[in-house]
C-alpha cells in the first residue's frame, strides 16, 4: 500500500497577506529574543507596521482573485479580500495605538501577564520601561483573524480561531495600570472562549456526521443528497453559530464582554473591537451563505430573533452605564445586532450592507478608543463619565474628535455610522424583514442616548476639579485619531467608493 | 447484542458513571481518580471500537499525563486533605443546564441514527490501526508532523527559560 507522496498545489500569491503577517509575527518572536532592549520597540513597531501594510497592499493586489486554494483549505474571494483589507486597515491604526509612548510613560503594556497583583516582581514589572512582546501577538492574533475570514473548510477556521483567541486572551492580561481587573479580564475571556471552542468543535463534529466532510461546499452539496437524519446537521448549525456569535459578542453570548472591555489595555480594547468583529462575523458570512445557505429558511427566524435581543439588550443597558469603555462594550453589543441584520438579508445585498457596516463601526470604535486613552489622572485612564464633564472646554481638538465619532456612532446623517445603518436597514426591508427593521430602528433611537449624554457632558458642563486632564496625543495616538475622524466623515460624505467596493466584493466563492 | 455492544454499554455506564462521581465528589484528589476511571473507561471504548492507537494515546495522554498534572497541581497548592466544603456551589443550574445539554445530546443521537449500524473493521488494516495511521502520519503528513516537534521542543525551552529567572541571571551574577 505504498501511495505517491503529493504536495498539494497552493497558490503562494493568493495566500501571500497570510504568509506576510505570519512571517512577521515569528520574526517578531526573534527580534525579542535577539534585538537589544532599547532599540526593541522601534524595530517592532516598525515592522508590525511595514508588515500590516505591505501585506494590504498584497490584499489590493489580488483584488478580483477567486481561488481556493492550500489544499481547499483556504478560500480567496471577494468577501474574505474586502474584509481582510478592513481588518488590515483597523490594524494598522491599532498599532499605533499599541505603540503609542508617550501617553503612558513607557507604554500602556507590561511583559508579563501572569504574576501575582501586587507582588513585588508585578510591582517592578509596572514601573519598568515598556514591553514589546504585545507586538508580535498582536501580529499572530491579526493573521489568525485573517486566515479566520478566508477559511474554507471548519477545520482550518477552528485553527483560526485558536490563533487570534489565545493571542487576545493573553494581551488582555497585559494593561500596566489597573492590573487586577486586567487579569480578570483575561481569565474571564479565556475560560468563556474554551466554552465557546468548546460548542464550535462540537459542532464541527456533528456536521462531519452528517456530511462526512468538514468543508463547507461539501456541506451545501451534503444538505440535499445526504442520507443522514437532518436533525444532526441542525443541531451542527446551531453549535457553530454559537460559537461564532460568542465571539461577535451577540446577546444571550455577550456577557464577558463589558468585562473584557472594561479590564484589557485600551489599545487592546480598541484591537478587539474593530478587528475580531470583523474576522468573526467574516466567518459568520462564511459559514451562514456557503454552507448552510440552503437552510436559510430554517435559520433567519433562529438568527433574526437573537439579532433583536442583540441589539435590544446591548441598547438598553448602554444607557445605564456610568463607565464609558463599559458604555462601549455595550454599544458594540447592540453594533453586533445591526450588522446580524445585514447578514440575515441573505443575498449579495445583505452581505454587502454588513461588510460596509463593519468598516465604518470599526473606524469609529477605534477612534472612540483612541480618544479614551487619552483622558488621564494620576492614577492612569479616567473612564468614569463624571470624570469626563467639561472636557470639551478645556481640549475642544480632541473633544471635538469624539463628538464626531459618538455623533457616528449614533447614526446622525452625514458620518459612515448613518450611512452603514441605512444600508443595512434598507437590505432587510428588500427581503422582507421588516420587524428587524423596526428592532432596529427603535434600538438606534434608544442607544444615541447614551451618546449624546456624553457629548452634551462634555461641552455643556462646567469644568470642576474632579474633571481628568486630556493629554496631548503624541504623532502615533495623533495619526490614529486622524485617520479615524477623517474615516468616519468621510464614510459619511462619500461612502459611494466603499459601497461600491463592498458591492463588487459580496459574492462568496463556493 | 453481540459482545462488542454489551462492552460498549458496560464501558459507556462506568465512564458517564465516573464521570458523575467527579462533579459531585468534594474530595479534590478522589475527583481526580474518579477522572482515571471515566477516562480508562473512555479508552476502552476506543479499544472496542478497534482504535487501538487513539485508545493508548488515551491513556498515555489523559490518564497518564493529565491526570498526574492534576494531581500535581493539587499537591503543590494547598494540598487540601478531606472534603472541601467551598468546592461545590449550589448544584441547581448546573444540573439543569448539564441534564439538558447531556440528555438533549443524547436524544439527538438516538434520533439521528435510530437502527443503523456499523460493523466493525476487523484484522490489522482497520481505519483506527496503529500501522494505517502509522502510514499516514509517516508519509502525507510526515512534515507537519516534524515541524511540530521542532515548535514544541522549542515551546520546552522557552518554559524552561521563563520559568528559570535565574538561568539568565546568574552570568550577571558573576560579573558582579
Amino acid at each position: 500500500m505504498t501511495t505517491d507522496f503529493q504536495l498539494p498545489a497552493i497558490d503562494y500569491q493568493a495566500i501571500s497577506p497570510l504568509l506576510i503577517l505570519f512571517g512577521v509575527a515569528c520574526l517578531g518572536v526573534l527580534v525579542e529574543a535577539f534585538v537589544p532592549r532599547p532599540a526593541r520597540r522601534r524595530v517592532q513597531l516598525g515592522m508590525a507596521l511595514v508588515g500590516v501594510l505591505a501585506a494590504l497592499g498584497a490584499v489590493v493586489l489580488l483584488a478580483g482573485t477567486n481561488v481556493v486554494t492550500a489544499g481547499g483549505s483556504v478560500t480567496v474571494d471577494g468577501p474574505a479580500l474586502f474584509m481582510q483589507g478592513a481588518l488590515l486597515a483597523f490594524g494598522v491604526v491599532a498599532l499605533l495605538l499599541i505603540g503609542e509612548r508617550r501617553v503612558e510613560p513607557g507604554g500602556a503594556f507590561v511583559a508579563q501577564p501572569a504574576i501575582t497583583v501586587g507582588s513585588e516582581a508585578d510591582q517592578r514589572q509596572a514601573s519598568a520601561p515598556g514591553a514589546t512582546e504585545v507586538f508580535p501577538l498582536a501580529m499572530f492574533s491579526l493573521g489568525g483573524m485573517a486566515l479566520f475570514i478566508a477559511a474554507s473548510d471548519l477545520l482550518t477556521m477552528f485553527i483560526a480561531l485558536e490563533l487570534l483567541s489565545l493571542p487576545l486572551y493573553l494581551m488582555c492580561a497585559l494593561a500596566r495600570r489597573h492590573r487586577l481587573i486586567s487579569q480578570e479580564a483575561a481569565v474571564k475571556y479565556f475560560l468563556l472562549g474554551a466554552y465557546a471552542s468548546g460548542f464550535f468543535l462540537f459542532g464541527v463534529v456533528l456536521a462531519y456526521g452528517y456530511a462526512g466532510s468538514v468543508d463547507l461546499a461539501a456541506i451545501h452539496a451534503a444538505v440535499d443528497t445526504s442520507q443522514m437524519n437532518p436533525a444532526l446537521l441542525y443541531a451542527a448549525l446551531a453549535l457553530i453559530v454559537m460559537g461564532l456569535l460568542f465571539k461577535t459578542a451577540a446577546a444571550p453570548f455577550h456577557v464577558w464582554a463589558p468585562d473584557v472591555y472594561q479590564g484589557a489595555p485600551t489599545p487592546i480594547t480598541a484591537f478587539m473591537a474593530a478587528c475580531t468583529k470583523v474576522a468573526a462575523f467574516g466567518a459568520l458570512l462564511r459559514v451562514t451563505y456557503v454552507a448552510f445557505e440552503r437552510l436559510a429558511w430554517d435559520w433567519l427566524p433562529v438568527i433574526g430573533v437573537i439579532a433583536v435581543l442583540t441589539m435590544l439588550v446591548g441598547a438598553v443597558l448602554a444607557v445605564t452605564q456610568t463607565d464609558l469603555k463599559r458604555l462601549l462594550a455595550y454599544s458594540s453589543i447592540a453594533n453586533a445586532g445591526f450588522v446580524l441584520v445585514g447578514v440575515l438579508a441573505v443575498g449579495r445585498t445583505g452581505a454587502s450592507s454588513a461588510m460596509f457596516y463593519l468598516v465604518a463601526y470599526g473606524f469609529a470604535v477605534l477612534g472612540a478608543f483612541a480618544v479614551i486613552s487619552l483622558v488621564r489622572d494620576r492614577e492612569g485612564e479616567t473612564t468614569h463619565l463624571s470624570r469626563w464633564a467639561g472636557l470639551g472646554r478645556r481640549s475642544p481638538l480632541v473633544a471635538g474628535v469624539f463628538t464626531v465619532v459618538m455623533l457616528a456612532l449614533a447614526g446622525i446623517p452625514l458620518t459612515g455610522g448613518f450611512t452603514a445603518k441605512f444600508a443595512v436597514f434598507s437590505a432587510a426591508l428588500e427581503v422582507g424583514e421588516g420587524w428587524l427593521v423596526i428592532a432596529g430602528v427603535v434600538s438606534s433611537v434608544i442607544i444615541a442616548f447614551p451618546y449624546l449624554r456624553v457629548v452634551v457632558m462634555m461641552w455643556l458642563s462646567e469644568p470642576s476639579e474632579s474633571t481628568a486632564t486630556m493629554v496631548a496625543p503624541g504623532l502615533l495616538t495623533g495619526t490614529a485619531l486622524g485617520i479615524g475622524a477623517l474615516a468616519v466623515v468621510g464614510l459619511g460624505v462619500v461612502p459611494g467608493p466603499v459601497l461600491d467596493l463592498a458591492h463588487d466584493a459580496a459574492l462568496f466563492l463556493r | 447484542m453481540t459482545v462488542a455492544d454489551v462492552l460498549l454499554l458496560g464501558l459507556g455506564a462506568v465512564a458517564v458513571g465516573a464521570g458523575l462521581c467527579v462533579v459531585t465528589t468534594a474530595h479534590l484528589v478522589r475527583a481526580g481518580l474518579y477522572l482515571v476511571v471515566c477516562l480508562g473507561a473512555l479508552a476502552g471504548m476506543f479499544l472496542v471500537l478497534t482504535a487501538e492507537l487513539v485508545a493508548w494515546v488515551q491513556v498515555l495522554i489523559y490518564v497518564g499525563a493529565v491526570v498526574v498534572l492534576l494531581l500535581f497541581a493539587v499537591m503543590l497548592t494547598r494540598a487540601p486533605i478531606g472534603a472541601s466544603g467551598d468546592l461545590d456551589r449550589p448544584g441547581w443550574p448546573g444540573l439543569l443546564v448539564g441534564a439538558g445539554a447531556g440528555l438533549g445530546l443524547a436524544a439527538l443521537f438516538v434520533d439521528a441514527y435510530r437502527w443503523t449500524s456499523v460493523s466493525l473493521p476487523d484484522g490489522p488494516d482497520g481505519p483506527g490501526s496503529a500501522g494505517v495511521l502509522g502510514g499516514e502520519l509517516f508519509r502525507s503528513w510526515v512534515l507537519p508532523f516534524e515541524v511540530l516537534s521542532v515548535l514544541l521542543l522549542a515551546a520546552l525551552v522557552g518554559a524552561i527559560i521563563v520559568s528559570r529567572p535565574d538561568v539568565g541571571a546568574s552570568d550577571r551574577g558573576a560579573e558582579r
